[in-house]
């Protein structure tokens, strides 16, 4: 046989092959927030049903605009209730639930950082903190909570030229906590990591609870699989893994 | 937010683009000239390390450039020492990356055009005693301002539409370092696409234009072999 043939037999079997591989697979949007629970709980239920979980992490914004253009997920974790809403509204998936509430916190890879300020306000406005990260607040619920916060205790005007906005939550956490920012609103959840514990956090009593929703998508193939993964969400051991990570 | 979302974003891509055109125009000549004219240790190396923006993933330089010039980076603290302010999420911090990112799309032109000039006019300059700054400006400059206008439109446009590096240190700040091409990126996100149509239509329109000129202004150099 010529070399072209092989070739081709080659490319043939390489096409073949992933596709094999990938059809008991979940492909799950998930609120950047949630990325860390939701691998603990991604692999407990592969392991409990034997399916494929194949998370994409971005803002719930950024992953609304995707399903709306017919991406292809079977469920959506957001971080809002408003998006699921939105979906369900327009016909595109189940009806939603809350699986979470999470919880805006500031956020220093200093370790001592926390305990030079009687609170998140004092922090902030210290002219030790030159930059916060803010999770861009059209897009990340999470950070639309911390300019709430912001708006409410009276400072989001007076610090605008502190802000630096993160595409989403999970960059606002990087950004803070690799110190390229003195400070950054990040998920409570990513302070209960094993990086987030190297720094500190301070409450941000003025921030509304983030309560997330999320949904079965209607275009799913799979639809028990995918009702199975949001029942998970809810059960013991799902609720074990969110307490882990500061969520109620 | 919705009134300044379009200009303004349109505004700080042409200021960066501006600025970084002007570093790249003196630096990249300088470096060209040192390639062409003098002897180089490791040239390959140079030279590759030169052209390497065009083929790295423009997150692979971000993510060297985010280390580098973070707080804890050489560069970023050899800044914060200098300046007492931090370089990252700053409009001089994306005037850098860019310089990095477009720094081969200002040296290849130049190198071509100094490399053109004629050695014996550069001979006679330095045996009627011009030193060899002098020959750079009075000589060399002149007899290439078609590299010159080359290098300055190519990193000019390439900076127009630069994202990737800028994404990962610019931090996305309105008036400072959310440029065009991350304004579109936010507005489709947010499906404020009527936002994603005037930005890349002002985009393409500025980038369609200068082409034409640089094809109009090569139009010349073809039409002797055609006929």
């Amino acid at each position: 046989m010529r070399i072209k043939t092989w070739v081709l037999i080659a490319l043939i079997f390489l096409w073949g092959f992933p596709a094999a591989a990938s059809e008991e697979k979940l492909l799950v949007a998930v609120a950047a927030n949630f990325m860390v629970p939701f691998a603990e709980i991604a692999a407990a239920f592969e392991k409990e049903s034997g399916w494929r979980i194949e998370p994409v992490f971005s803002s719930t914004g950024k992953l609304y605009a995707q399903i709306i253009n017919n991406a292809p997920y079977d469920v959506f974790l957001a971080a809002d209730e408003y998006r699921p809403g939105l979906l369900f509204k327009d016909g595109l998936c189940e009806e939603p639930f809350v699986y979470a509430r999470g919880e805006i916190v500031l956020f220093s890879e200093q370790s001592d950082f926390c305990a030079r300020f009687a609170d998140w306000t004092e922090a902030v406005q210290s002219d030790a903190v030159k930059k916060i990260a803010i999770a861009n607040p059209e897009t990340a619920p999470y950070g639309a909570a911390a300019v709430a916060g912001l708006k409410d205790a009276g400072l989001y005007e007076s610090l605008q030229g502190k802000y630096v906005f993160p595409q989403d939550i999970g960059q606002a956490f990087q950004y803070a906590s690799t110190g390229s920012v003195q400070a950054g609103f990040c998920a409570l959840s990513s302070a209960m990591t094993d990086q987030g514990k190297k720094g500190c956090y301070l409450p941000v009593k003025q921030a509304p609870p983030v309560i997330q929703a999320a949904c079965v998508l209607k275009r799913t193939q799979n639809r028990e699989a995918a009702q199975g993964l949001a029942t998970f969400l809810s059960a013991q051991a799902g609720i074990k893994i969110k307490e882990k990570y500061g969520y109620r | 937010m919705d009134t300044g979302s379009i200009p303004g974003p349109l505004w700080i891509s042409f200021k960066l683009a501006a600025a970084t055109t002007i570093v790249l125009l003196a630096a990249g000549s300088f470096l060209a000239y040192l390639l062409v004219y003098r002897k180089v240790p490791a040239r390959a190396v140079v030279e590759s390390l030169i052209s390497l923006p065009i083929v790295l993933p423009p997150t692979v330089l971000g993510f060297y450039l985010l280390i580098l010039m973070g707080p804890k980076g050489a560069f970023g603290r050899a800044w914060e020492g200098i300046f007492d302010s931090s370089l990252l999420f700053t409009f001089t911090g994306i005037v850098i990356a860019s310089v990095f990112s477009s720094l081969p799309f200002a040296v290849q032109p130049l190198k071509a055009a100094f490399a053109k000039i004629d050695r014996r006019i550069l001979e006679n300059a330095h045996v009627l005693g011009l030193s060899s700054l002098a020959t750079f400006f009075r000589v060399v400059v002149p007899n290439s301002a078609a590299g010159f206008a080359a290098a300055a439109i190519l990193v000019f446009l390439h900076t127009m539409g630069e994202f990737g590096v800028i994404l990962m240190v610019g931090g996305s700040i309105p008036g400072e370092t959310k440029v065009a091409s991350i304004a579109i990126f936010e507005a489709v996100e947010s499906l404020r696409y009527r936002d994603a149509w005037v930005l890349s239509l002002v985009l393409a329109l500025v980038s369609f234009s200068f082409l034409l000129v640089v094809n109009a202004l090569n139009k010349g150099e073809y039409d002797g072999i055609k006929s």
